[in-house]
């Protein structure tokens, strides 16, 4: 991945990846939450992954939560399948997150911890 | 087709190399086989990636003296950012980054021996970055990725002990000063929400907490203390464009101080950087045509500042930006980490690599493409002096450029319209990319074709051949159809594939029954082109038919501009031009890549349009020393 960002940043590249949007316009990277909650639902595709989780709020009321991610080649980079994340549906899971700046229930990933207990971390991309 | 002994040898080593990568699906093979085979052909694509990109990224540590003169280089080539020289320019912290491990860490050399100290050591994906010299000398500051979280951290400069953690930031930030008296770090965080500027006590009893020295809706960047701390240094876009400015800089007197004044020091804006001399009595900053600037100053009793004079200019070959620059305390050093030389010459080759035609004058150029009728070039060009990235085009016979575009926004990806009177091309204005097209001689204005969502980039490859769809990718492949009843802000982009792996750089097939694209699905770290129908009444998904898988042992690029659609040329993974047999009838076929020449290393070759329809002459940005050697 550094490869590609050196190469983005200086060379042009034939082939390149773009982000879908601003992500420090879209979240605020010093405002974060930590989810422990259930994985109900993803989306494993291209530009970016989508992790739902439902999770405890602060008045113990259920709160469903979008956590967008980078995109499925991160993961591969770093053994982690499409399978390990459908393995993890309906079990527990703990993402941390920089909260989107529209106050929604919507965040960006900077780790998350499978329910086998494996940590990925998004960063230094989205930190 | 003649090939030299040594494409040859090039060849048969690609063709054992494939041999020996190709997956094998034969009997015996087991699925922790295929994996072990896939993690190896990856690794060792990962390798090749890695190499390629340090030769076209490594850049050289260089000491300038104020005449512009080179008084030293030092330490071996190397991916550096941030150099700075110690206090008393002995030394130089910079941070090196590791492609292999894909971290990077602090180093510290001394500028005379060009002996250097590893200074952290960072775990794999970590990173250390933006040191910052204790006014002894003794320490170094920075911030670094630990376990996730970004701080700042400081360490002996002799690399003794351990790091220090001082202070853990909650999001990310830069430091930039350690101001002389030693008690405060100077470090930023900004983004297009807007900017911060902080003093990080040192001193403080209990648990460190930030001081906000300035904070703006609009970006600010590099603050520096003068050396009395009274002052502070900054650039911010405030006015529209990169400014040098400084302001009043009073811990006690709360967030924000009771600053309410600033003054602007550069007149012509800035690229960056704002370094005080040690007796306060000159600022230097980058301006924004590259010249090392200087300023006058006064610090007491009040603050006062001269007009902007150049230093020096470097020379056009020598990219400069504030990430990679620094100025000595005393302002009579300057060292930048020079990067491999930028000038290119335009220039056409034949079918087997031969210069056939030089066109224009060198210069800083990426993604030429020929015109349709192979008479004209259109290519980026980056002016030397503003940095500010055009189009423009030039006849190949006449050798004569037009200027297509001229602003501060970065212009990019032209393709030449159908019928060659227009050219498409990306710009970046503010938030928004959006796809504009005007004539190729860059009279009349632009249009606006379509813009996308706020923040996203748009890799623009191709207009189709009936010039109804532009289709770009963002690591998925989308489609705009041109309607003419339709305002350019209501067009939406179609997602045309949507996978869990990355699709690139669309091209339309000359009877727009294909579309060609590169992916990443085999291989993470290589990409390989493959071909699938195309129904431009149902542009939201690849019409009924198999997918045709074109190269098998990765791409750079590709092209499939040959009037008869029978020959798609590829870059490989080496830098050689290969030709593939296309048929499409009466089923889609693409048959082996043959090399037809060797480019002499990595060269912006993106365009999508490279090729003449012929399939005769190619048209490449070469590196000057090597176009030359070739004449």
């Amino acid at each position: 991945m550094i490869t590609r960002l050196i190469a983005l940043g200086t060379i042009l590249f034939v082939f390149s990846a773009w982000p879908h949007h601003n992500m420090s316009a879209t979240f605020d990277l010093n405002n974060r939450v930590t989810l422990t909650g259930t994985l109900t639902k993803f989306d494993w595709r291209n530009p970016h992954i989508e992790l739902f989780v439902e999770a405890k709020g602060d008045k113990d009321q259920t709160e469903t939560w979008s956590v967008e991610g980078p995109p499925p080649v991160f993961f591969r980079d770093r053994d982690v399948s499409k399978s390990d994340i459908e393995a993890g549906l309906g079990k527990t899971i703990t993402v941390e997150a920089s909260r989107a700046r529209d106050g929604s229930r919507w965040g960006l990933l900077r780790t998350l911890t499978l329910p086998n207990g494996k940590l990925v971390s998004a960063c230094p991309q989205n930190c | 087709m003649k090939l030299s002994p040594r494409l040859l040898i090039v060849t048969a080593a690609a063709l054992c190399t494939a041999l020996l990568l190709a997956p094998d699906h034969g009997w015996g093979q087991t699925p922790t086989d295929e994996k072990a085979e896939r993690d190896r052909a990856t690794a060792a694509a990962k390798a090749q990636n890695n190499a390629q990109a340090f030769e076209a990224n490594a850049r050289t540590l260089t000491v300038f003296d104020r005449q512009g003169k080179t008084v030293a280089t030092v330490g071996p080539r190397a991916i550096y950012n941030t150099p700075v020289f110690s206090p008393d320019h002995k030394r130089l912290a910079v941070s090196k980054t590791d492609l292999d491990k894909e971290n990077s860490d602090l180093w510290v050399f001394d500028v005379a021996t060009g002996k250097a100290i590893q200074l952290t050591s960072s775990q794999s994906r970590e990173s250390t970055n933006a040191p910052a010299w204790s006014p002894d000398g003794g320490h170094v500051a920075y911030v670094a990725l630990r376990g996730g979280n970004f701080g700042i951290y400081q360490k002996a400069s002799d690399g003794r002990g351990d790091e220090e953690l001082l202070y853990k930031l909650p999001g990310t930030g830069t430091i930039t000063d350690w101001s002389m008296d030693g008690k405060y770090l100077n470090f930023f965080s900004t983004d297009l929400s807007g900017g911060t500027l902080y003093a990080l006590p040192l001193d403080a009893a209990g648990e460190r907490k930030p001081i906000e020295v300035y904070k703006s809706p609009k970006q600010i960047q590099g603050g520096r203390f003068s050396p009395n701390d009274r002052f502070v240094a900054y650039f911010s876009n405030e006015s529209g464009r990169n400014e040098v400015y400084v302001r009043p800089f009073d811990p006690s007197a709360g967030p924000g101080g009771p600053a309410t004044r600033q003054w602007q020091i550069s007149d012509q804006g800035t690229a960056g950087m704002a370094f005080w001399r040690r007796d306060g009595k000159e600022l230097y900053y980058l301006g924004a045509d590259r010249g090392i600037m200087s300023v006058s100053v006064s610090t007491a009793p009040a603050f006062e500042a001269g007009k902007p004079k150049v230093v020096f200019r470097p020379s056009e070959e020598i990219a400069i930006s504030p990430g990679t620059a620094s100025i000595s305390r005393d302002g009579e050093r300057f060292v930048i980490a020079v990067p491999p030389p930028r000038l290119r010459q335009l220039t056409i080759l034949d079918r087997q690599g031969k210069v056939v035609k030089t066109v224009g004058e060198p210069g800083v150029y990426g993604q030429p493409g020929l015109s349709p009728d192979g008479t004209r070039i259109a290519a980026t060009r980056t002016d030397p002096k503003t940095g500010n990235l055009d189009i423009w085009t030039w006849d190949i016979a006449t050798g004569k450029g037009y200027a297509v575009t001229d602003s501060v926004w970065p212009d990019f990806s032209p393709v030449w319209s159908p019928d060659g009177k227009q050219i498409a091309f990306v710009s970046t204005r503010e938030q928004y990319s959006g796809i504009y097209r005007k004539a190729w001689d860059g009279t009349g204005e632009e249009e606006l074709l379509f813009r996308y969502t706020p923040g996203a980039g748009i890799g623009f490859s191709d207009w189709s051949p009936d010039g109804k769809f532009l289709t770009f990718s963002t690591g998925v492949l989308l489609m705009v159809p041109l309607s003419d009843n339709e305002k350019p802000l209501d067009r939406k982009a179609i997602e045309w594939m949507r996978e869990e792996y990355d699709v690139f750089g669309g091209r339309f097939s000359p009877d727009m029954r294909y579309l060609a694209y590169a992916s990443d699905e085999i291989n993470s770290q290589s990409t390989d082109v493959y071909i699938r129908p195309f129904d431009a009444s149902k542009p939201e998904a690849p019409g009924a038919g198999p997918v045709v898988r074109v190269t098998r042992d990765g791409a750079r690029g590709f092209t499939w501009r040959r009037q008869d659609g029978k020959e798609l040329y590829v870059l490989t993974r080496d830098w050689e031009i290969a030709a593939v047999d296309i048929t499409t009838t009466p089923t889609l076929q693409a048959g082996s890549p043959k090399v037809l020449f060797k480019l002499p290393g990595p060269l912006v070759a993106s365009s999508p349009e490279g090729v003449s329809r012929d399939g005769q002459r190619f048209v490449f940005a070469m590196p000057v020393t090597t176009t030359t050697a070739s004449r």
